[in-house]
């Protein structure tokens, strides 16, 4: 989970880069579009192993969820947590779905679409208020996804120590909010007309 | 100095043997000393149940002063009730209120069978100690207590993993049913020291395999185990287990 978890964490870096042409313009982005699909050797190893690691974090993902469901057995009459702020990390599976639904869409309709007029599509897409909102709930799944995910792949590689313990609580909040921002600014942008 | 009494209603998980389905049954207690242990409320329950003629409850004790792991319930939703780093035995009743109602379960997970009443079966935490939870010494005059320098801090961490009792909270309380944070306190306790290096990835493999034979579940970082454990032990020792085991495991 923590190793898939880093790519696609790195995925996402790499994802917000791209997006960010957008602040500018759709004709950049178009650009930076064509540019990358002229290197069809590179769209073609990144595109398949993205959807390899995608694959293989959801499955364990989901696999870990049914065994660990298992195992706990029989539930306590008085369900409560001992932790305050556990919702991000009790509800991985269910934000995990939500961005798994929302991948499956966005790749349907922006990533199988046509490469030639992206930057339409995207304008297109965005000026439904709906899809707009949909993709808003699912960026905020994704950042309660990582506001778990980030410090939970950090503890299971084993960085735990009092001497970073203080840096990594604050990237626990730093991380999910930046792709957050960067992610929903583009509908936002859109819905509010100042997009181009 | 006075001392208060408050009543208490009990809803106890009630089970004959590891093979009946149990239920939850209610007592009434009235009179009950805030001075009483959270066990000794329990005796009072049972010299009742006992002088009615009824079968008393059974729960597992032994030293009765939080350092032998023994007894342990999860009270209200949380493993050795609502005090931090407090074990079941060294629970007051002080921290309760006249009126209240105290649900008591047992500690439930697929690995611990639950015996009778409030006594489950933790021995699968007992193998996962036998797999590798020890140092093989080979015997001869006793070394001189000086004679390993060790980093006053490494010695604290050392002690911190050590200080765990077993009782099995940690596994009760994790959504996931997992021993984690047992095994990972046993783990780093030895690999800590220079008396545990000769066989460091042996023991990483052994005591993580054993753990996994037994039907415990994974850690997905919750937290609850570290919250309820009595000796307050830290999922610092999670991660090192982790170290552990990818050294031992990718290393070799």
């Amino acid at each position: 989970m923590a190793i898939t978890g880093c790519c696609l964490v790195l995925f996402l870096c790499s994802h917000a880069a791209g997006n960010a042409t957008l602040f500018y313009s759709t004709q950049l982005f178009q650009a930076y579009a064509d540019q990358l699909h002229s290197h069809p050797l590179i769209v073609s190893v990144f595109s398949k192993g993205l959807f390899l690691i995608f694959a293989v974090h959801a499955i364990t993902g989901s696999l870990l969820f049914l065994q660990n469901r298992k195992a706990r057995g029989q539930g306590y009459k008085i369900q409560t947590r001992a932790v305050k702020n556990s919702q991000a990390s009790s509800t991985m599976i269910y934000s995990g779905l939500l961005i798994l639904l929302f991948a499956l869409i966005h790749t349907a309709v922006v990533s199988f679409g046509d490469h030639g007029k992206i930057g339409i599509t995207i304008s297109e897409l965005f000026d439904s208020f709906f899809v707009s909102i949909f993709y808003l709930i699912a960026f905020i799944g994704l950042a309660l996804h990582l506001s778990h995910g980030f410090w939970s792949m950090l503890q299971t590689f084993g960085v735990n120590h009092p001497r970073y313990n203080k840096l990594i609580s604050r990237l626990t909040y730093v991380v999910p909010v930046f792709f957050l921002l960067i992610f929903s600014a583009i509908p936002l942008l859109f819905l509010f007309g100042t997009g181009q | 100095m006075t001392t208060k009494s408050i009543d208490l209603s009990l809803e106890i998980w009630r089970q004959k043997d590891s093979k009946a389905t149990g239920d939850f049954e209610t007592y009434t207690l009235q009179n009950i000393s805030t001075d009483m242990s959270f066990l000794e409320m329990l005796d009072v329950l049972n010299e009742n149940l006992t002088r009615e003629g009824r079968d008393p409850v059974a729960f597992d004790h032994d030293c009765r002063e939080g350092i032998c792991g023994m007894c342990g319930a999860v009270v209200n939703g949380i493993a050795h009730g609502p005090e931090p780093e407090t074990t079941l035995c060294q629970l007051h009743m002080r921290h309760f209120n006249s009126g209240d109602t105290l649900v008591i379960e047992p500690f439930r997970s697929r690995a611990f069978p639950i015996m009778k009443d409030l006594i489950t079966d933790r021995s699968a935490l007992d193998r996962i100690i036998q797999a590798g939870g020890y140092v093989s010494v080979n015997t001869g005059g006793a070394p001189d207590g000086n004679a390993i320098p060790i980093p006053s801090t490494t010695a604290e961490l050392a002690m911190d993993a050590a200080s765990c009792i077993g009782c099995g909270a940690c596994v009760a309380s994790c959504p996931n049913g997992a021993a984690m944070l047992f095994t990972g306190a046993k783990i780093s306790q030895l690999s800590l020291l220079s008396q545990g290096q000769p066989e460091r990835k042996e023991r990483a493999m052994a005591m993580v395999t054993a753990m996994d034979k037994e039907g415990f579940g994974n850690c997905t970082n919750e937290r609850e185990c570290e919250a309820v454990c009595p000796k307050g032990i830290s999922i610092r020792n999670i991660a090192i287990m982790n170290r552990e085991y990818v050294k031992a495991s990718v290393l070799g």
